[in-house]
């Protein structure tokens, strides 16, 4: 899994409708700027390879 | 005698009303006094709990004049950022939708515990509406504003609690920190603030935001003072479904120990890279200061954790408004609305990979604490920008303010570790910077015993603002 291909017009568009939420075009534009921060911290993130078998961290306990 | 003691320090106040130089009653009239005054202004309080303050100061004299022993914090007045449980009071969370809900059945377990070391709560404050803020702006209450210059803002999402301590309403208030919400107010406001472990304090009464980040603190004007409130909140919860069983170690007795022995290093690499001179120069001026200059470390994937934090936050926060934003999205504050709908859309898949990320990321940075016992950063990668300040240029590129103030706080809340942002001030400047003193899991005692040790030493201040 990576962030790649993931379209965040394609998906405000699409999924927004299917989540119930309503959005006027003021609201549309600042989600796809949010959601376009979203990819690119998950492009970050999926830099880091990890093993199959590493355990996460849902709830911390440090 | 009144006014001097409200600039000074809760520890002061509460020796003051021992030895019978002052009365409660007279300390949080003068409180109460001071916040009617100078609110309007600093956009700090939006409740006052008058009638409570005052019959718990009563009650506080009554005490003394019976020859009762009075707590650590005895008469000393005290805030919290609203989305603590106030008994009376809808738990607004800084929103306009939470203001629907009934008022509070009882107070947060640590006010309960802040009132029992004899502190006087006087009232909420203003914040970021959900916590989901940086800069302390906030469409319903209007913005907190920074005390040491109105027109900057005061950092957020504990907006108010900042603008009440460093604008001398009180000496201490609570906060939340899910990714840097008291260490940035803390940092533009030029306050103390500790974000201790997580798990640690108990977090019972109190508005989530990100189940799996969100800590409580204080900020204060004297490390001293965050040691004494950070003592009286601590002891285990039973509701509290994440607190460790920790034993309850106070930090007080120990802040006149040696510092010299610590092995204290600057990090490198993603916190300097992105740090303006103002930030570099401050962290530089604490190394200095503790003889760490030269010891320079990595924390490997920094900027990863900052991402993988970033995503959690996201899904965590719009998991928990889910219904709302479906319901009443017109009632949200917009900045904080589409943040929310963002993270709705976000695939699960990249947050599991930062849960996985997360538990590789604290194992490497526990590693890293067997060679260092403080780790010192900067605390925001710039001053206070100005109030209506929507971006600002980092590491060569502009970026949104709101997202990125917190990018040198998120990855150390990434996994929980405690620290205290101290505040440095430059000959010249109006606005301070802090500094974050980063200790490893539960070494609370330690983060506060440097920042003590550089308060003692000038190195480090918080005075009350003076624009009045």
């Amino acid at each position: 899994m990576t962030a790649k291909g993931f379209d965040p017009e394609a998906v405000v568009d699409a999924m927004a409708p299917l989540l119930g939420l309503t959005l006027t075009p003021e609201s549309r534009a600042q989600t796809l700027v949010h959601l376009r921060i979203a990819v690119e911290q998950a492009e970050k993130l999926f830099s880091v390879p990890l093993d199959d078998e590493q355990e996460p961290a849902p709830v911390f306990t440090a | 005698m009144t006014a001097a003691l409200l600039d000074g320090t809760a520890q002061a106040i509460a020796a003051a009303i021992g030895t019978g130089d002052v009365s409660a009653r007279e300390i949080a009239q003068a409180t109460l006094d001071r916040i009617e005054a100078r609110n309007g202004a600093l956009g700090a309080f939006t409740d006052m709990t008058a009638t409570r303050a005052l019959a718990k100061a009563d009650a506080i004299d009554t005490a003394r004049a019976r020859r009762e022993s009075l707590g650590p914090l005895a008469g000393a007045p005290f805030a919290v950022k609203n989305l603590f449980d106030v008994e009376g009071l809808p738990t607004r969370a800084g929103s306009k939708i939470n203001r629907d809900r009934p008022p509070a059945k009882a107070d947060a377990t640590v006010i309960a515990r802040l009132e029992a070391a004899g502190g006087v709560l006087v009232g909420a404050l203003n914040m970021g509406e959900f916590a989901y803020d940086f800069t302390g702006r906030n469409v319903h209450d209007g913005p907190s504003r920074n005390p040491h210059d109105l027109e900057h803002m005061t950092g957020g999402s504990s907006g108010g609690s900042a603008a009440a301590v460093a604008g001398g309403l009180v000496p201490f208030a609570l906060g939340s920190d899910t990714n840097g919400s008291i260490r940035v107010p803390s940092s533009f406001c030029g306050l103390f603030g500790l974000k201790p472990t997580y798990g640690r304090l108990s977090r019972v009464g109190t508005f989530p935001f990100v189940a799996s980040l969100d800590h409580v603190g204080p900020l204060a004007r004297s490390a001293g003072d965050l040691a004494l409130s950070y003592d009286a909140m601590l002891g285990h919860d039973d509701r509290d479904s994440v607190q460790a069983v920790m034993p309850a170690a106070a930090a007080s007795p120990t802040l006149n120990e040696r510092v010299a022995g610590l092995r204290i290093a600057r990090l490198g690499g993603y916190f300097a890279r992105s740090a303006d001179p103002s930030a570099t120069s401050a962290v530089g001026a604490i190394a200095r200061a503790l003889k760490a200059e030269d010891r320079v470390v990595e924390l490997a994937q920094a900027e990863q954790a900052r991402s993988a934090a970033y995503l959690i936050t996201m899904v965590e926060g719009a998991a928990l408004h889910f219904a709302r934003l479906r319901e009443r999205a017109q009632d949200f504050d917009p900045e904080v609305r589409d943040r929310l709908i963002a993270g709705t859309m976000v695939p699960g898949a990249w947050v599991a990979q930062a849960q996985k990320f997360r538990r590789q990321f604290h194992a490497t940075t526990l590693a890293l604490f067997r060679e260092v016992d403080i780790l010192l950063a900067p605390a925001t990668p710039c001053r206070a920008p100005r109030l209506e300040q929507t971006t600002f240029v980092l590491d060569g590129r502009e970026m949104l303010v709101r997202p990125n103030i917190g990018l040198f706080t998120q990855p150390i809340s990434f996994i929980g570790l405690p620290v205290v942002t101290a505040p440095v001030w430059t000959e010249g400047e109006k606005l301070p910077i802090g500094v974050q003193i980063i200790a490893a899991p539960w070494r609370e005692d330690l983060a506060l015993r440097v920042a003590w040790a550089l308060e003692r030493d000038g190195v480090v201040r918080a005075p009350v603002a003076t624009l009045y």
